[in-house]
């Protein structure tokens, strides 16, 4: 905690040079948007999304909505608020609002879910399956009970872009502030854009560190769940890394076909907890999008 | 030493030369133009860039007079009025810059007034970056 407020003092430093400057361009690299209208818009398609939970299942993904707006200052997009403290040619410095998206492998109805409906049409596109995992009072030292409710929570942060003709580098720092789990977590990403007529693909590979909190209220064995793997598996903090793929065709002006697929590697410190099976996430979504 | 008469005449003078140039200029600056046109400005949209507009010129006081147009609008590059009767001219303008006319005395040539048409662009919609890619599925 007492980084994050180290950072938010920083940060308000930079803030004395009041944030009025407009991008100088909204160049193949920068996307921008109109101030002071909703930008709303539905992807329709299929697609699917891992769950490395043991014994849970995978989340289809049928439609994706985006609801953006953005002020002079503040904004808000899909889910996070930001406030915009200072904006330069070059860099721009966010106080912002985040959540985490490991609660989504747990909750159906998490932000990261929205929208992502089970493929059979029941509701429990996250739900375990039947398996030792939610039998009670087995006789196997080993097995895991029902799971306890690992809750969504909000982060608050910083975040700085700094835009190069290499791309764009962004870099995020947050902590828990609603002490769910009391944790921060911290990432780096680096993101590239190629516009080639009427397709623009986005390239990125990102960072994703999560301090102890994080990975134990998430990852971690309540005692409640199996003594012995509240015993057997320690978290500590890990470092997840991601690559992403975003393609776009644009058919009219409201019509896009979008092409998006992301393969998260799990950090050892996750992969070893008893609740995954698997040691990655991916994530691919084919659909056409309409912006209103 | 000037006398405190003298020193009031003299105040009085110069307050009342003073008010008399004020009234002057006054009087200048709220008589109606000797050349009007309407509208004055013509905002283009942010989809088509020129300007398309029926203006009119109004020349009221010149009643005895004949008068010229000229400008630098390509349709309209000369016009002179048949009779000093005419007091008014309008005119179709398609234009994506500003115009200006001039208004010169049939006679003797002599530059009367002149008016200029503003051409100007809908101001674009204020943007700024987006910090998030709409698709990113969080």
């Amino acid at each position: 905690m007492p980084y994050l407020l180290a950072l938010l003092m920083a940060a308000s430093l930079f803030s004395t040079a009041s944030f009025a400057s407009i991008p100088t361009s909204c160049d193949n690299n920068t996307d921008c948007i109109e101030v002071g209208r909703w930008d709303i818009g539905i992807a329709l398609g299929y697609g699917n999304k891992t769950n490395p939970l043991k014994d849970y299942e995978d989340i289809p993904l049928y439609a994706v909505p985006t609801l953006a707006y953005y002020g002079d200052s503040w904004f808000f997009d899909n889910g996070n608020i930001g406030y915009t403290l200072t904006e330069g040619e070059n860099y721009t410095v966010n106080l912002i609002t985040t959540f985490s998206n490991d609660s989504a492998f747990f909750h159906r109805w998490d932000p990261s879910n929205i929208f992502l409906l089970n493929a059979d049409g029941s509701h429990g596109a996250v739900a375990p399956l039947a398996s030792p995992m939610t039998t009670r009072n087995t006789p196997d030292p080993k097995s895991i009970g029902e799971l306890e409710n690992r809750n969504f929570t909000y982060l608050g942060g910083v975040e700085t872009f700094i835009y190069t003709r290499f791309g764009i580098v962004h870099a995020t720092v947050a902590h828990d502030i609603l002490d769910v789990h009391g944790g921060m977590e911290s990432r780096l990403k680096w993101l590239y854009n190629i516009p080639l007529d009427r397709w623009n693909f986005e390239f990125a590979a990102v960072l994703d560190w999560k301090s102890e909190e994080v990975v134990d209220y998430y990852y971690g064995v309540r005692a409640s769940e199996s003594l012995y793997w509240n015993q057997a598996y320690q978290a500590e903090s890990a470092l997840n890394k991601s690559i992403e793929f975003t393609g776009q065709y644009v058919l009219t002006e409201n019509w896009n076909l979008l092409f998006v697929a992301r393969y998260t590697d799990i950090a050892d410190e996750i992969a070893n907890s008893p609740l995954l099976d698997k040691d990655y996430t991916s994530t691919y979504f084919v659909s056409a999008a309409y912006r209103f | 030493m000037l006398s405190k008469r003298k020193l009031l005449y003299l105040c009085f003078l110069a307050g009342s030369l003073l008010s008399q140039s004020v009234f002057a200029q006054n009087t200048t600056e709220e008589s109606a133009p000797l050349l009007k046109l309407s509208p004055e400005i013509c905002i283009t949209s942010a989809d088509e860039k020129t300007c398309d507009i029926e203006v009119t010129l109004e020349w009221g006081q010149l009643t005895n007079k004949t008068i010229c147009i000229i400008s630098d609008y390509k349709d309209l590059k000369k016009w002179c009025s048949t009779s000093p009767d005419i007091h008014a001219l309008t005119v179709n303008i398609s234009a994506d810059r500003d115009i200006q006319f001039v208004m010169i005395d049939k006679d003797t040539h002599e530059t009367i007034a002149g008016v200029k048409l503003k051409v100007t662009p809908a101001s674009p919609p204020q943007v700024r970056r987006r910090y998030r890619n709409p698709w990113s599925l969080f």
